[in-house]
């Protein structure tokens, strides 16, 4: 990846402090973004193809800290760039793809509480791409000297043609009402009903005027009338992100995961088949998620007839064009560059300025590899983490040198969060360990 | 803690006092009820829900007001809270309890603006809906349901039971003992667990032998903190006797026992004796095994009828049907016929049967507690002193024995059990032979409640509080790798660590026979006149015409269903005894031994 001579501040101090905690940088990603070209280049594709009103979806398949997230959010901020539209949730307990008791709904909401443009990365867009198509359509009205509602419902047309879409419509209707009379019961309602909040009908049509709401049960329904929304609104369309799928996974009920899994059949079929445009699923997993026999996607006979992989592609062979996605490890060289990198972020791109000489990267990574062996190039996260604190050090302490530190660093496997937290019973190793 | 109620006791009872502290709403319901006056247990009950902030276990007879006792300072407690959440949850054994209790509750809630909702299987859904979406005051609950809630709806359950000010336990003696009072109390752990602070235990217990156990089930750290209201807390004066038998000279081999013959042997000099004393009035004779209870109810019946009079003895335990124990139970209750129960550890604890004059005890006891837990049922009325008879039987002894057998070891242990007895050195947190069962069910319960858990945590909302706390981390983790063992397949683990439902687990769980630990053992029905009298082993080799000894009475099987495993039978004049489970089902604790030991040798 190409460097650009500077790095803005802003842009730095992301990145260095989500790093130096532990958690994917929102920005700045394409700084330090190392290997996984052609998984890149595979999305690059997708996201094109999206944007030409096709679809696409990919199973992100990596260990635990095999840099899934990273990986996605990367691709998040390249469809950003592309002016799609995106909206991204981890699944949990009680957010899922299919439920009865409102964890869908939940799923949903929080999915379209991230909704994010290029000029709000950070979620929350809902309200401006709402402003933005009304804008829009307040402008062409006046232009081409028609009342607003005729121009709106001229655009709102193709919406009517989808499952729940005459609702939706009339929300969006709803919405610009609102806007018009300055009522902010209305818009706050009509935000409400987009955002997936209603938990009932009657709330709804007290509300909005509607009779229906996006429950469990209409959840991808919902997302595909948000897609050709935001293309009416002016964007080139809608990439999803779920993560954390290993969540369906961790069902504990045979039939839960089923009907979980018909979703996800549902929306594979949609876009293999080409019954859908402008928008792409991108779902981020573990392994055992995909492959388990028993409790993973792969326990579903029709998904795992239409996911198996291509037989060829073995042995460092790849093919990049099926739906699953396995995040390949990083190599040592490519490791090495990633902590060249860090280095030129850190000195936010002034190579006058470097920390650390070449040695010291090759001699932190032999330490990495003698205190954790080769597991952490499976996880860079702790890596990076303690190469990131040793600059810091060396950069407040500037007459430390570097290899008196690397004696003192500790870079602990890479395990799950709650594992290491709060108080374990005494005597209770025996069950943190335990191996069934 | 009861010096202090029984001092109170002493001094002129101030009803005006307690009965001002009440809510308005609830005095003005009282006057309209026509209430001449509170009941003491009420007064007491009143004060202590009211001025405390601990525990409290009301120990009173049935139709006492006990449950007024309870909600009229719990209701003028909650009145005044506008928290979202239930306030008060009551848990009952029993579908047609609740329902009583919530009509005697419904009229008072309703005044005082308090919505109390029944929760049970068969109650109206709509109700349960309503207060799903808006909790809010009184629900009347069976630990069954409160299982089904965590399991199907754990984010609901949260809603619920996360503002509890008040956890009531109706009915606290039938959780004393066995696998459901287990479940309840592990339920209560998990309640208290998802609470900012642990709700305050209110017991309701009829009146029962020793009230510790109960103290002990609702506070099992501290249950001296449980402040106890017993309405006969006072010492009593205590009889004593141990008689001993010994066996005639053997001539007959003893596993062929003749039931008609004998004459002379121990138990029917002890059976004889007791047909003496204990007729006319209720009692309890108390045998270590379902075999022994059918040989004595069966003699004591038999000379009943030598003698020509209404037979007053009846055998109860665990394999005679539920109908017949009820039956009995509530003849004892009545006590306008007089009744003696011959009973094995199942009329010890759990049970509601009012007072009796004596108790008998066939064979030494091998427990203190449930000693206590028996001579505690007899004596409760003002000036009647508690009797208590130990009968023991030792085998025949020549001159030239060795030594060891000439120690008559069944006297020594009724001693030993007396003096330890009478210093109140009752055994340990005796552990429930269903504590494993238990903490099984709860470990797939919490797994489905929280969709998967680790396996430290899981031990720690089972077994970090309560009862099931005796069960170690090693046994834990043994229980852990047999339930993953691919030949069980009730649990399987993620590669993060994290234990989650396997195949056969996943499959127990979605059935709705997962809420209620129930036993569920095959075995032989005996049916006489389409009236079920209990059951018998499957070991028990059965064919047209087989004899049995059964409810103290004696059978001949007239049909036997192999299919349905019924066996239907008629009177007989000769009977067999039939097989029960082989070795006694109590334990013996190591301070009893020791005990035993000194004695012996301090004899020599």
């Amino acid at each position: 990846m190409a460097k650009s001579p500077k790095i803005r501040t802003r842009e730095r101090d992301t990145i260095i402090q989500a790093l130096a905690a532990g958690v994917v940088p929102r920005i700045g990603l394409q700084h330090i973004q190392v290997g996984r070209a052609a998984e890149l280049n595979a999305l690059v594709r997708d996201i094109d193809r999206i944007a030409d009103d096709g679809s696409a979806v990919r199973f992100i398949i990596g260990e635990y800290g095999a840099g899934k997230t990273f990986f996605s959010n990367l691709v998040r901020l390249i469809a950003l760039e592309k002016k799609l539209v995106t909206a991204h949730a981890d699944l949990a307990p009680d957010r899922r793809l299919y439920a009865t008791g409102g964890e869908a709904r939940t799923l949903y909401s929080e999915a379209v509480k991230n909704l994010s443009t290029r000029t709000n990365p950070d979620g929350g867009a809902l309200q401006n791409i709402l402003e933005r198509f009304v804008t829009e359509c307040v402008r062409q009205g006046e232009a081409q000297q028609q009342p607003i509602e005729t121009v709106i419902d001229k655009r709102l047309a193709s919406l009517r043609d989808h499952v729940g879409g005459y609702d939706f419509a009339t929300v969006v209707k709803a919405y610009w009402r609102g806007s018009e009379t300055g009522d902010d019961v209305l818009k706050a309602g009509a935000l409400r009903w987009l955002r997936g909040e209603f938990s009932t009908k009657t709330e709804a049509r007290q509300a909005v005027g509607v009779r229906t709401i996006i429950d469990d049960a209409s959840i991808y329904d919902g997302l595909k009338l948000l897609s050709e929304f935001v293309t009416l609104a002016g964007y080139s369309g809608l990439l999803v992100v779920f993560d954390e799928m290993v969540n369906l996974y961790k069902l504990q009920s045979a039939q839960a995961r089923k009907q979980n899994y018909e979703q996800i059949l549902r929306i594979l079929n949609d876009v293999l088949q080409g019954n859908v445009g402008g928008i792409g699923f991108l779902f981020g997993g573990t392994p055992e998620f995909l492959m388990d026999p028993r409790r993973g996607l792969y326990s579903y006979e029709a998904l795992q007839s239409r996911l198996s992989e291509n037989a060829f592609a073995v042995d460092g062979l790849v093919d990049m064009t099926g739906p699953i996605m396995r995040l390949q490890n990083l190599t040592p060289e490519e490791l090495y560059v990633l902590l060249r990198n860090l280095r030129h972020v850190y000195s936010g791109g002034n190579e006058e300025a470097y920390l650390v000489p070449d040695e010291a990267l090759e001699a932190f990574m032999a330490h990495c590899n003698e205190r954790v062996g080769e597991a952490y190039f499976r996880t860079p996260r702790n890596t990076i983490k303690a190469f990131i604190h040793m600059l810091a050090v060396l950069e407040q302490n500037p007459r430390i040198e570097w290899r008196m530190l690397l004696g003192g660093t500790e870079i602990i496997p890479d395990v799950e969060e709650d594992v290491a937290d709060d108080n374990v019973l005494d005597g209770d190793d025996e069950l943190t360990s335990i191996t069934l | 803690m009861i010096t202090y109620w029984t001092a109170m006791m002493s001094l002129p009872p101030s009803p005006s006092n307690t009965f001002d502290r009440l809510h308005p709403e609830i005095q003005r319901w009282i006057w309209e009820k026509k209430w001449q006056a509170l009941r003491d247990i009420q007064h007491r009950a009143i004060a202590a829900i009211l001025d405390g902030e601990g525990d409290v276990l009301i120990s009173a007879s049935t139709a006492s007001g006990k449950t007024e006792a309870a909600f009229l300072p719990i209701l003028t407690t909650i009145k005044n809270e506008h928290a979202p959440g239930l306030s008060v949850l009551c848990v009952s054994p029993l579908k047609a309890l609740i329902n009583d209790q919530f009509q005697r509750l419904d009229l008072l809630c309703e005044r005082l603006e308090i919505p109390v909702v029944r929760w049970h299987g068969d109650a109206p859904q709509a109700a349960k809906q309503r207060t799903i979406e808006q909790p809010r005051g009184v629900a009347i609950i069976t630990p069954e349901s409160i299982e089904a809630l965590f399991v199907r709806k754990p984010a609901a359950a949260r809603k619920l039971f996360g503002s509890l000010r008040f956890v009531v336990v109706d009915e606290l003696h039938a959780f004393l003992q066995g696998p459901r009072g287990l479940h309840l109390s592990s339920l209560l752990t998990r309640i208290s667990d998802i609470n900012p602070t642990r709700p305050r235990r209110i017991g309701l217990s009829a009146t029962i032998g020793d009230l510790s156990a109960a103290a002990q089930w609702m506070n099992w750290r501290h249950p001296e903190d449980v402040l106890v209201l017993d309405s006969s807390a006072e010492k009593r004066e205590l009889q004593l006797q141990i008689r001993g038998y010994e066996e005639p000279p053997p001539a007959a081999s003893a596993a062929e026992m003749n039931l008609d013959e004998d004459k002379h042997s121990a138990i029917a000099r002890i059976a004889q004796h007791m047909f003496e004393r204990l007729r006319g009035e209720n009692n309890l004779v108390f045998g270590g095994r379902r075999v022994d209870v059918e040989v004595l109810s069966d003699r004591l019946r038999q000379l009943s009828e030598d003698a020509a009079v209404p037979n007053e003895f009846f055998a109860h335990h665990g394999s005679i049907s539920k109908e017949l124990r009820e039956g009995l139970e509530a003849r004892l209750r009545k006590g306008d016929l007089p009744t003696t129960a011959v009973a094995t550890s199942t009329l010890e604890l759990g049970i509601d049967l009012g007072s009796v004059k004596s108790v008998a005890q066939y064979g030494a006891p091998r427990s203190i507690s449930s000693l206590k837990q028996r001579l505690g049922r007899s004596g409760r009325r003002e000036g009647s002193p508690s009797i208590l008879r130990i009968y023991a039987s030792e085998r025949f002894v020549r001159k030239g024995d060795d030594p060891v057998d000439q120690l008559r070891l069944e006297i020594v242990r009724a001693i030993a059990a007396v003096r330890l007895l009478l210093r109140d050195k009752l055994e340990t947190r005796a552990v429930d032979r269903s504590t494993a069962t238990v903490v099984l069910h709860q470990t797939l319960s919490v797994i489905a409640e929280r969709g998967g858990e680790r396996a430290d945590k899981l031990y720690r909302a089972i077994c970090g509080a309560g009862p099931l706390s005796s069960f170690s981390t090693e046994d834990y983790a043994r229980l852990l790798r047999h339930m993953a063992h691919p030949d069980v397949k009730l649990i399987e683990q993620a590669p993060d660590g994290a234990v989650m439902l396997g195949e056969l687990g996943e499959k127990i769980v979605d059935s709705r026979t997962f809420y209620a630990i129930f036993p569920t053992d095959e075995e032989w029905r005996l049916i006489h006149k389409g009236e079920v009298l209990g059951t018998i082993p499957l070991s028990n080799i059965i064919s047209v015409g087989s004899l049995i000894l059964f409810t103290g009475r004696r059978w001949r099987v007239v049909s036997v269903d192999d299919s349905g495993k019924v066996l239907d039978v008629s009177p007989h004049k000769s009977a067999r005894l039939p097989k029960f489970e082989s070795a006694f089902s109590e334990t013996v604790s190591d301070e009893f031994c020791r005990r035993n030991a000194r004695r012996i040798k301090r004899n020599r």
